[in-house]
């Protein structure tokens, strides 16, 4: 077992490539139990390439990885039973109802069906879709698709949440829900791996922002220490001067006259 | 949830599972909520399926009917005892077509569904039972197409001796393998040089072909007991030995005639090898599969910049003003690249092309030989069944409201479009240009072929007659805007005005037949005809925004 000072995930000189292309390059990092991580980065970062290798997704890395002391690639897949993931693309079973996709979500995780069954309904009817709990999650909208997609990475009680744009879609008062939500679990000691590209959220929540560039880790630490550090104001000026983006300004002068040319026939 | 009796029969094998190291539990699981999605879903083989979605009422489970049709043809083929090479040979040939296509078109779902991946691996459960639970899913469908299509075929068997029965039955659970690995393949070479889209738009073709020889087979079912009949004397020639089928008819032959020619033998084992063979490449070789899985996502996006289709350059000379030809275009690039479009119309086009030939088969038989048959049918008015052709114009016009995305119809209410009438005039003339022009005259060049060039001026007429018609179906039925409507509506009433409609064809063809008896002259008629043509193309198409539905 794992001692609380010691990290609950490591990760070693972690590299990557597809092809020729090198998506991560060496990626070393600590994480410790009770911290919200904000994972962010541009583009093509890396950033899910990170998080579906911890979930065994990708395969064909180099470098280690250890989740609760162990390694990943040991053939032991119990530590998945400890993870809840929220993928970045809404994969999910959408011709199935949120009670058939929740239960069978659970009963992977080696639940009992008549206890996710209940978890489960309970659970949405806090986000206010105890309606829907039986319709088909086809007719769901962007947001309660969101909201299923939440409650099945937390319906087992994990200890490591893998979250990846977890607030798409969501309206603003879903979106404070689920940010107190994320205090107080990590509050409970659990563990948060957060991505997004809205930087107001991530500034807002994260105990650490680990910002991702071109398959590097550039820079670590709270939102107080970046600040210091690069003496910009807030996390979006971080992000900006340290992924070496300053040419917004001119790009979107020359976006607007094109708009603006032969604007009639 | 609800529990399958495929399920509960599996459960007597559960210990098996165990022993292979598979957590049978969850297999079990796995496999509950993949028949649940199943059940949701249609099968191609039932296409236009216009009723209301019943919940979980399993579909295709209604679709094994049209494959025990399939399994009376097959049957058919078994009964004869006097050719078996030749009679196993089209069997099995029959049975590999239909396997192949409804995995190809059913089953790519199963077989390519990415989302197993991220939802399953990354819970605590090993790829052995994840791919266990895929590769069990494709069995149950196949144990049950397999039933639907060779059941009777299997009973009638019986009469040539149990043993015939036996290797029948082997036969064909090694064919079910072949063919479940042979997709597998073929999915993992086109994923070798293509992407995702690449494979959607083959997969789509394929589900086009195979509702096409459905349908079209189904006409030819009376026809096969003739057929059957043709003694026909099996003389080996080197190229059958890259004929599949023939493989499997070999060893029938030799149990049921007890011949034991090499050339029997030679392909028989092929029959045993090459099946087994595939399969042990294919279990080599799946790694890569999984691997090039994941390009079905990366969809770099390239197509063709090249110069306009033939079609399109024709805007210019169809269409007269800005607007229509605005909305031609973007008709014809929807019919081009909306695979839920193409999947519901171009069987029907196949159709199409084969049902004017079908009233003329009568004919056939009659000949003793094709010139024979040649020489009558010029003496004939037999050219008038290309307005058989017609008959799926309706069922365009009905379709143009369509669209599998048709929540994007938003944009023309917020576009400031004045008038409906180039909206409309445009999409029918990318309808007509696009679909029914290209089938007109391929069909026009058989028939020239048939009957002569002296037809000529009466194609003309049937032309004029089908414009004509065309602008009728759309008058008659409700107007909606082009590809704003979901196909799951379609409406019953619809059916009613086709039917009303196809007598009206009926009269059109009926008074070109009385022109021909009287001997009117073909000019004038073809004049007169023009006349009408442009008069109802000009008078058509005044509606107001108010009349759409």
């Amino acid at each position: 077992m794992e001692k609380t000072n010691d990290p609950i995930i490591t990760m070693r000189d972690l590299k990557m490539n597809f092809g020729d292309k090198e998506v991560l390059r060496g990626i070393n990092l600590d994480v410790y139990k009770g911290q919200i991580i904000g994972y962010i980065g541009p583009n093509g970062a890396g950033k899910s390439t990170t998080v579906k290798i911890m979930l065994g997704l990708i395969e064909g890395y180099t470098g280690q990885i250890e989740i609760f002391g162990q390694s990943i690639n040991n053939g032991d897949i119990e530590y998945k039973r400890r993870i809840g993931y929220v993928p970045e693309t809404a994969e999910i079973y959408d011709s199935l109802t949120a009670k058939e996709y929740l239960t069978f979500i659970g009963e992977l995780y080696g639940l009992d069906n008549e206890h996710v069954d209940n978890k489960a309904m309970n659970l949405m009817k806090i986000f206010g879709l105890e309606g829907a709990y039986n319709s088909r999650i086809s007719s769901y909208s962007k947001g309660m698709k969101q909201k299923v997609l939440i409650i099945s990475s937390l319906i087992h009680n994990p200890d490591i949440l893998f979250w990846d744009e977890p607030l798409s879609g969501l309206d603003a008062n879903s979106v404070m829900i689920v940010k107190e939500i994320l205090a107080q679990l990590a509050a409970e000691g659990k563990t948060i791996f957060y991505s997004s590209h809205i930087m107001d959220v991530v500034e807002k929540i994260s105990s650490r922002i680990v910002l991702l560039n071109g398959g590097q880790i550039v820079a670590d630490g709270s939102f107080e220490e970046l600040k210091h550090e690069s003496r910009e104001g807030s996390l979006e000026d971080i992000f900006n001067q340290l992924t070496g983006f300053n040419k917004h300004k001119e790009l979107a002068e020359e976006f607007v006259s094109i708009v603006r040319e032969g604007a009639s026939i | 949830m609800k529990d399958f009796n495929t399920l509960k029969f599996l459960d007597k094998f559960k210990y098996v599972f165990q022993k292979l190291g598979i957590n049978y539990e969850i297999m079990r699981k796995i496999l509950q909520i993949k028949l649940i999605m199943d059940g949701r879903r249609a099968p191609t083989i039932i296409n236009n399926s216009n009723k209301k979605e019943k919940d979980d009422d399993n579909k295709f489970m209604k679709s094994l009917w049209m494959y025990s049709i399939f399994g009376i043809f097959l049957a058919i083929l078994v009964v004869p005892k006097k050719s078996i090479m030749m009679q196993m040979s089209i069997f099995f040939g029959i049975l590999m077509f239909m396997l192949i296509t409804t995995l190809i078109s059913d089953f790519s779902s199963v077989l390519l569904d990415v989302r197993d991946k991220n939802i399953m691996l990354t819970k605590p459960v090993d790829s052995k039972t994840i791919n266990a639970a895929k590769v069990i899913h494709v069995f149950i469908y196949m144990f049950y197409i397999t039933i639907a299509m060779t059941g009777i075929a299997l009973l009638v068997s019986l009469r040539h001796g149990v043993k015939f029965f036996i290797v029948l039955v082997l036969e064909i659970i090694l064919i079910d393998i072949f063919m479940i690995v042979l997709t597998s393949l073929i999915y993992l070479l086109i994923l070798k040089f293509f992407d995702g889209e690449k494979l959607k738009d083959i997969i789509n073709y394929v589900q086009i072909i195979l509702i096409m020889v459905m349908t079209i087979g189904y006409q030819f079912i009376g026809r096969l007991f003739e057929f059957v009949n043709i003694n026909v004397v099996f003389t080996p020639k080197w190229w059958q030995y890259l004929i599949i089928p023939v493989w499997f008819a070999a060893p029938l032959e030799m149990i049921l005639n007890n011949n034991y020619n090499i050339y029997i033998i030679i392909l028989s084992t092929l029959g045993i090898v090459v099946p087994i063979a595939s399969l042990l490449f294919y279990i080599k070789l799946s790694p890569v599969f999984e691997r090039n899985l994941q390009k079905l996502n990366n969809n770099t996006v390239s197509i063709n910049k090249n110069k306009a289709p033939l079609g399109e350059r024709l805007c210019n000379v169809v269409c007269w003003n800005r607007e229509e030809r605005i909305f031609f275009k973007f008709a014809y690039k929807i019919i081009r690249n909306e695979r839920e479009f193409k999947l519901k119309v171009y069987p029907s086009l196949g159709l199409a092309i084969v049902f004017p030939f079908i009233f003329m088969f009568g004919t056939i038989s009659e000949a003793n030989s094709f010139n024979q048959w040649l020489n009558y049918m010029v003496s004939t008015k037999y050219y008038l069944n290309i307005y058989w052709a017609a008959f799926i114009i309706p069922t365009l016009i009905m379709m143009m409201k369509y669209s599998g995305r048709y929540k994007a119809a938003w944009i023309y209410k917020v576009m400031p479009i004045k008038e409906v009438a180039p909206i409309f005039k445009g999409t029918i003339k990318a309808f007509f240009i696009k679909l029914i022009a290209p089938l007109y005259i391929i069909e026009s060049i058989i028939f020239i072929f048939i009957f002569g060039i002296k037809i000529f001026p009466h194609l003309l007429i049937v032309f004029l007659n089908i414009l004509l018609f065309t602008v009728l179906c759309f008058k008659i039925f409700d107007k909606s805007l082009p590809f704003s409507k979901s196909f799951q509506v379609t409406q019953t009433a619809d059916g009613i005005i086709s039917i009303f409609l196809m007598l009206l064809l009926a009269a059109l063809a009926g008074i070109h037949y009385f022109s021909t008896i009287i001997n009117f002259n073909v000019y004038v008629y073809m004049f007169i005809m023009l006349i009408i043509v442009l008069v109802f193309w000009r008078k058509s198409f005044n509606i107001s925004w108010e009349k759409l539905k």
